[in-house]
């Protein structure tokens, strides 16, 4: 008599001790598999370059409108923003041609806004840092006299990047009937 | 009461189980537990009388507090002690603190998976890795090249040939597009043919701002140049945000809007 109510009370914790070891083994092998699956997200080259892209149309945009964004009365604080848009050559250019290009805007007294109507990344080399856009342009021009003229423009672009920023390259404007320009 | 008592204390290590398990289960029990091993271990021969046994009882939160000083002593036979005569109740408290344990390590887990997964669904799901346009460049190549071709297609005709023209709009445009391609034509049917215009379209460049699955969104450029009767060449250029869609594995175009 006395005996018998041990062995249920030395037995019992088993079904249990087996049920929660299942269950731990499951949790377990759930939550290996949830991490296995967000450090493949976390590491996918895919959505790395997916931001770099994004990166680079964002930067591209604005490095295009700031380019065609000058104010007469804020020269110096425009050409800088142009500098700091650009890198290569063509900040040389801007650079070299600053003092003139500055003397001639003064002259027109000339006010030029731009907005971006819409852009796109056609190549995008993440590794090189290398990056090429378009852009549809709407340029604003105020002349002295109060006169506003405006002209839709599609640039090309190329980014550059470096210090992991992106900025322009060369922009140019695609020529219209010019063949096809590759 | 008075049965069940005596018998309890004649055979203490056999039953001390039985009595044991069944408070154990209680999990409000665990006080009285303590109390009834710990006066069988400090007074093995305790008292088979019902007095007596309250006398345990009663004596039971003073036990421990007699073995005290020699417990912390002698802390090796204090354990050893506690070992053989609170076995069942260290036993039950460690297999609930095991329990607990457990419990908790799955929780953590199951937490933790909870996390790992819901990072993963939001690292997916962000703007930026849902658009494929250029991550998968086959994809992107592909819908580029059918609408610059649907839209050459579509804006090239000869003062004789719109039909062509408008046959390809009813097979590459839909939707909106397609709507406002029959209007403009319906507009300037007559035109063409009266003012023999010619248009031939090209697309100079073309960039998908976006790409998910079964729609896209492109940037084009387009150089369009038209000619009056057997006059000279005009070239205007223009620029197009094109939405398009995947249907029977081919890319049309549903909505156009000139930037």
């Amino acid at each position: 008599m006395p005996r018998t109510p041990r062995v249920p009370a030395g037995r019992r914790p088993r079904p249990l001790t087996t049920l929660s070891l299942a269950l731990a083994l499951c949790a377990a092998g759930f939550a290996a598999w949830a991490g296995e699956d967000w450090y493949g997200a976390a590491h996918d080259d895919r959505s790395a370059y997916a931001a770099e892209r994004d990166e680079a149309l964002a930067a591209g945009e604005q490095a295009v409108q700031n380019l065609n964004t000058l104010d007469h009365r804020d020269l110096d604080h425009g050409l800088d923003l142009w500098e700091s848009s650009t890198t290569g050559e063509l900040r040389e250019q801007l650079a070299s041609g600053r003092k003139q290009f500055a003397e001639q805007v003064k002259a027109a007294k000339t006010v030029t806004t731009a907005r971006v109507l819409s852009g796109a990344v056609t190549e995008l080399d993440d590794r090189a840092g290398r990056a090429r856009v378009l852009v549809a342009l709407r340029v604003t021009v105020k002349a002295s006299d109060g006169a506003k003229t405006e002209k839709d423009s599609r640039m090309f672009g190329e980014l550059t990047r470096t210090k992991s920023q992106w900025r322009l390259s060369a922009l140019g404007q695609a020529p219209v009937g010019g063949a096809s320009a590759g | 009461m008075r049965l069940t008592r005596p018998r309890r204390a004649s055979a203490p290590a056999l039953t001390r189980p039985a009595t044991a398990d069944p408070t154990d289960d209680e999990t409000t029990a665990g006080a009285p537990v303590e109390e009834a091993a710990r006066p069988e271990s400090g007074m093995p021969g305790g008292e088979p009388t019902g007095s007596g046994a309250a006398e345990a009882r009663e004596g039971g939160p003073a036990g421990p507090q007699a073995g005290e000083v020699p417990e912390s002593e002698r802390p090796v036979e204090g354990a050893d002690r506690a070992e053989g005569g609170g076995s069942d109740s260290r036993r039950s408290r460690g297999g609930r603190l095991r329990g607990v344990a457990a419990a908790g390590i799955v929780a953590v887990l199951l937490g933790g998976g909870c996390a790992f997964h819901y990072g993963a669904h939001q690292l997916r799901s962000t703007e930026a890795a849902r658009n494929r346009a250029l991550t998968d460049t086959e994809a992107t190549a592909r819908v580029a090249g059918e609408i610059d071709n649907a839209l050459a297609r579509v804006f090239s005709y000869t003062p004789d040939g719109t039909a062509t023209a408008e046959r390809s709009a009813r097979a590459v445009l839909d939707g909106r597009a397609a709507r406002q391609y029959r209007d403009l034509f319906a507009r300037i049917r007559d035109d063409l043919a009266g003012q023999r215009i010619t248009l031939s379209t090209e697309a100079v460049r073309t960039g998908v701002i976006e790409l998910d699955g079964d729609r896209a969104r492109l940037l084009v450029f387009l150089d369009q140049t038209s000619r009056r009767g057997n006059g000279k060449a005009t070239t205007a250029a223009a620029q197009l945000t094109v939405t398009a869609r995947l249907e029977n594995d081919r890319w049309r175009i549903v909505d156009i809007k000139a930037r």
